[in-house]
């Protein structure tokens, strides 16, 4: 054969390869959505409804009977908010003080702080509850968010957006008699914006999809997150309803795989350059 | 009184830098007295807590010594749940980094669409553990599933997948690749177009092929990437939970059961919380490992660098 054939040959299995892998990633987003549109019957159909034989809001009236999403979204959303607010805010003066200071136990505050990533919610679970149950925080917001209202690697990676910060520019604010902290909010955080909406993409994403400790700390219904209420959706008893389930799950992923559509060059860049939340 | 000047300019600059100390100090205040209270804290009463009996309600902590972890030696529900733990974390690491690399080789040949494919791969990565585990819960049903239903579709035989304790925590395992893969092949990627091309130019020159280069360039210029991969999916492998939680509550026969769903269960169903506290510090013992393998392998690589 010749080299065109052979080359256009090796391109067509190529796309083969990436295709069909990329078939199997996307089959439960594509099956998600689908079950959730179907007609009962299509659901269970043999061989299966690829495209559903008319499309049907039933299943999503069901799971608003059964579950009050909004509260869930509104808890997802204040709880994630509050999280990433405070983390910026204490990680931006933070990360200004490891980056700009020289101060006496510098490093060994440094390395508390990151010494906590290594020490994650999962070993600290217990103790956390048992120290919010004597201080009245548990099923509170306060309680979720205890654990996330700074984040190490917040801190970490704010440090180092500031420290690409010429020195010059803060030292000729300081003669023109700025203030330490008015350094921070009006000239560095100008400054590291990338930075500061990388971390605040990075937390908010983790905030929201977190499951574990939220579902540790809060009993009532009425304070359940997203992925809380979408785990309690499913009824414990077996009675099995995929139609309204794939709706709810619709329901609380939608907003979120919009986002990424939308930004997911963005997100990709910024997840994969920084890791995720620590 | 001969250099005025200097010793103001000196003293401005003694009382800058105390200043500067206050500040610092203020600023990380906020930080370091909420990680105290809520982070380091809570490790500290860990490891307190699983020497002891303790009765929340009662609000009675009594100190029994080691029992706990005697008795974690005995449970064999634990130990399963420690050896599935194991299980899932030397399955799933070496695969989804072997299957990272695999695709992150095909997305470094230049062709079309390329962006769009990437962004299809990374999907699980952005998207709900719960949520996503709940929609292949639906699709692994024995009757009614996808799965199922495809490969009664090809003429192959079903599966039980969640079902059966034989292939419960391979399914668990196939999920977690799927929402860990993309994530791998995109670091795989970058560290793949950090290789210098003269690398490959001079290996053409001297007769080597594709796969000898993938073998003999490749991977061992990938190394530091392999280390951080390996030791960053261990790291969450060991406190896999959400899809455990969702696809089969630990079932059947806690053949899916792992260490963070049974610490759950002791704490927070049975209220045994002293005991959760020693399972709790087991799993700790875990994460330290894999962290000082990362600092034995890491300061390996800046030598060679």
């Amino acid at each position: 054969m010749s080299r065109p054939v052979l080359r256009s040959l090796a391109t067509l299995n190529l796309y083969l390869l990436v295709g069909g892998v990329a078939l199997l990633m996307i089959l439960p987003f594509y099956w998600m959505i689908a079950t959730a549109f179907m007609p009962a019957p299509d659901i269970i159909a043999f061989p299966p409804k690829w495209i559903p034989t008319r499309l049907t809001l039933e299943h999503f009236a069901v799971a608003f009977a059964k579950a009050p999403w909004q509260t869930y979204y509104w808890n997802s959303f204040v709880v994630a908010v509050a999280s990433v607010g405070f983390s910026l805010l204490f990680g931006l003066f933070a990360g200004y003080a490891f980056a700009v200071y020289r101060f006496p136990l510098q490093g060994f505050f440094f390395f508390l702080i990151l010494g906590t990533l290594m020490v994650p919610v999962q070993v600290t679970s217990v103790a956390l509850y048992i120290l919010l149950a004597k201080i009245g925080w548990v099923d509170t917001f306060l309680g979720i968010l205890a654990p996330n209202f700074a984040s190490a690697f917040g801190v970490f990676m704010l440090r180092q957006g500031i420290k690409q910060i010429p020195v010059d520019l803060i030292e000729a604010a300081r003669i023109d008699g700025a203030g330490e902290v008015r350094i921070v909010l009006t000239i560095i955080t100008p400054l590291i914006k990338t930075t500061l909406a990388t971390v605040a993409m990075i937390l908010f994403l983790g905030s929201w999809n977190d499951f574990l400790w939220p579902v540790i700390v809060i009993n009532s219904s009425d304070l359940r997150t997203l992925p809380v209420g979408i785990a309690l959706f499913k009824d414990p008893y077996g009675n099995i309803n995929y139609g309204p389930l794939m709706a709810a799950t619709l329901i609380s992923t939608g907003p979120m795989l919009v986002a990424y559509v939308l930004s997911q060059k963005y997100m990709i860049k910024g997840i994969a350059l920084t890791g995720l939340k620590g | 009184m001969s250099t005025p000047g200097r010793r103001t300019f000196r003293q401005t600059l003694g009382r800058l830098r105390s200043r500067h100390i206050l500040h610092a100090y203020l600023f990380i205040a906020p930080v370091i007295l909420l990680f105290g209270l809520f982070r380091i804290l809570p490790s500290v009463q860990t490891l307190l807590y699983s020497f002891f009996k303790v009765e929340l309600i009662k609000g009675r902590f009594t100190f029994i010594g080691l029992d706990n972890f005697r008795d974690l030696l005995t449970d064999e529900i634990f130990q399963r749940a420690t050896l599935n733990t194991m299980k899932y974390v030397v399955t799933i690491v070496p695969v989804s980094a072997i299957l990272g690399l695999l695709l992150a080789v095909l997305f470094n040949a230049k062709f079309r669409c390329q962006e769009f494919f990437k962004a299809v791969y990374f999907s699980p990565m952005v998207t709900s553990t719960v949520a996503a585990a709940m929609v292949w819960w639906w699709m692994y049903n024995p009757q009614f599933g996808i799965f199922n239903v495809l490969l009664k579709l090809v003429g192959l035989p079903e599966q039980p997948w969640l079902m059966s304790s034989h292939t419960a925590l391979t399914s668990v395992i196939i999920f977690s690749i799927w929402k860990t893969l993309g994530y791998n092949m995109i670091i795989y990627l970058a560290g793949l177009q950090a290789i210098p091309p003269q690398f490959y130019e001079a290996a053409t020159i001297d007769g080597a092929g594709p796969v000898a280069q993938f073998f003999r360039i490749t991977i061992p210029l990938l190394a530091p990437t392999t280390t951080f991969i390996v030791i960053y999916n261990s790291i969450l492998a060991f406190q896999v939970f959400d899809q455990v939680f969702v696809l089969t509550g630990g079932g059947p026969a806690n053949s899916t059961n792992v260490v963070v769903l049974d610490l759950y269960r002791q704490a927070f169903e049975r209220y045994n919380f002293g005991y959760a506290s020693a399972e709790a510090m087991v799993l700790f013992l875990f994460i330290l490992g894999v962290t000082l393998l990362q600092y034995v392998y890491s300061k390996r690589y800046e030598v060679s660098y």
